[in-house]
């Protein structure tokens, strides 16, 4: 099978390429499984992140024709040939397929991931119905490969302001979670046509969650909570 | 907060405002399917009656906010350079405002000549 493998290596090369290989392709053989056979056989120095290799660690986020995918849990057998491999889009590449994310993270920052309490934290933990534990289903799983947020339009032409669908599905995880108590500072900081109001229901971010994650519809319950806390 | 451009406000009023555009374009293409005006009397003696001249001047009221928030938000994701981005919006907001009130004037030209 045909693969074509963006290469830019910063110090060497003035402009980005297209490298092309060919592979013996094995009966469900993942993408990543792919990478490590051409950086094997064939050339060394192609670089590429991966970890855990079962889509847990989120670290192999690729784009694969076109689209951005995870390359540990995805079979080759998906794509017709030539496969073209590129880094995830808009992202600055440090090498090969290698992005600085530096920027997703930095969203992710801003909408503060973490419970906050304004009563007194009790001795024990603080409980929530199974109605209320079932609210986090489907925020909660977000291993933070990036697919979506370099999937967005919106997020490509402001990824300085616009949080991007990873950061909003994390916030509307901690606004929808009955232990916080923070839901007013944190509707406030979302105001502004920024850092929610650039979404446009592209929803590219759905299609691309290796996850099955919907940060559209996380971002749509925020701007329903906005709207109910503004009248 | 105040500094800034709004962000809830921009985007539900463009919500209703594209409910009450549905709403109207069903409305308006029914009339002129099912009852088109003969001549200019029937359709100045139509346009003065005050419900279809308020629904209609509503109509193009929801046509130039609609308008603005969306030209708005095309600028806002593609145009950076603050300046262009100022003149554009004004351009924008000045021809929105000039075609209002130009249809104001044609609505209400119509009604009076019944």
């Amino acid at each position: 099978m045909k693969f074509r493998i963006y290469r830019y290596n910063p110090d060497q090369d003035s402009t980005p390429y297209l490298q092309e290989f060919e592979l013996e392709v094995r009966p469900g053989m993942m993408l990543r499984d792919a990478l490590m056979a051409l950086k094997e056989q064939q050339d060394e120095s192609i670089s590429f992140r991966h970890s855990c290799g079962e889509g847990v660690c989120g670290s192999d986020g690729i784009n694969v024709n076109g689209q951005n995918c995870l390359g540990c849990i995805t079979p080759v057998s998906d794509f017709k040939a030539p496969v073209t491999i590129r880094p995830l889009p808009g992202r600055p590449v440090v090498r090969d397929l290698v992005v600085d994310m530096s920027q997703f993270y930095q969203q992710y920052r801003a909408v503060k991931p973490y419970l906050i309490r304004k009563d007194p934290l009790p001795e024990q933990e603080i409980l929530q119905s199974p109605a209320e534990r079932e609210q986090l289903d489907g925020l909660y799983e977000c291993i933070m490969c990036g697919c979506c947020s370099t999937a967005c339009p919106s997020f490509w032409w402001n990824p300085d302001k616009f949080h991007g669908p990873q950061a909003l599905l994390q916030a509307w995880r901690f606004l929808t979670d009955s232990r916080d108590q923070a839901t007013e500072e944190r509707l406030d900081a979302l105001e502004g046509p920024y850092k929610l109001f650039r979404c446009h229901t592209i929803m590219n971010c759905v299609e691309v969650c290796p996850k099955q994650l919907n940060p559209t519809r996380a971002i749509g319950q925020i701007k329903e909570l906005m709207l109910r806390h503004s009248i | 907060m105040s500094r800034q451009a709004t962000g809830l406000r921009a985007w539900v009023l463009q919500r209703i405002s594209a409910i009450y555009l549905g709403i109207y374009f069903i409305y308006i293409i029914g009339h002129f399917l099912f009852d088109p005006p003969t001549s200019y009397q029937a359709w100045s003696g139509w346009l003065a009656d005050p419900f279809v001249a308020v629904a209609m001047l509503l109509f193009f009221a929801a046509v130039l906010l609609h308008a603005w928030v969306g030209v708005r938000d095309v600028v806002i994701d593609y145009v950076h350079p603050i300046m262009v981005r100022v003149t554009l919006l004004t351009l924008t907001g000045l021809c929105l405002i000039g075609s209002g009130l130009w249809v104001m004037r044609t609505i209400y030209l119509a009604g009076a000549s019944a």
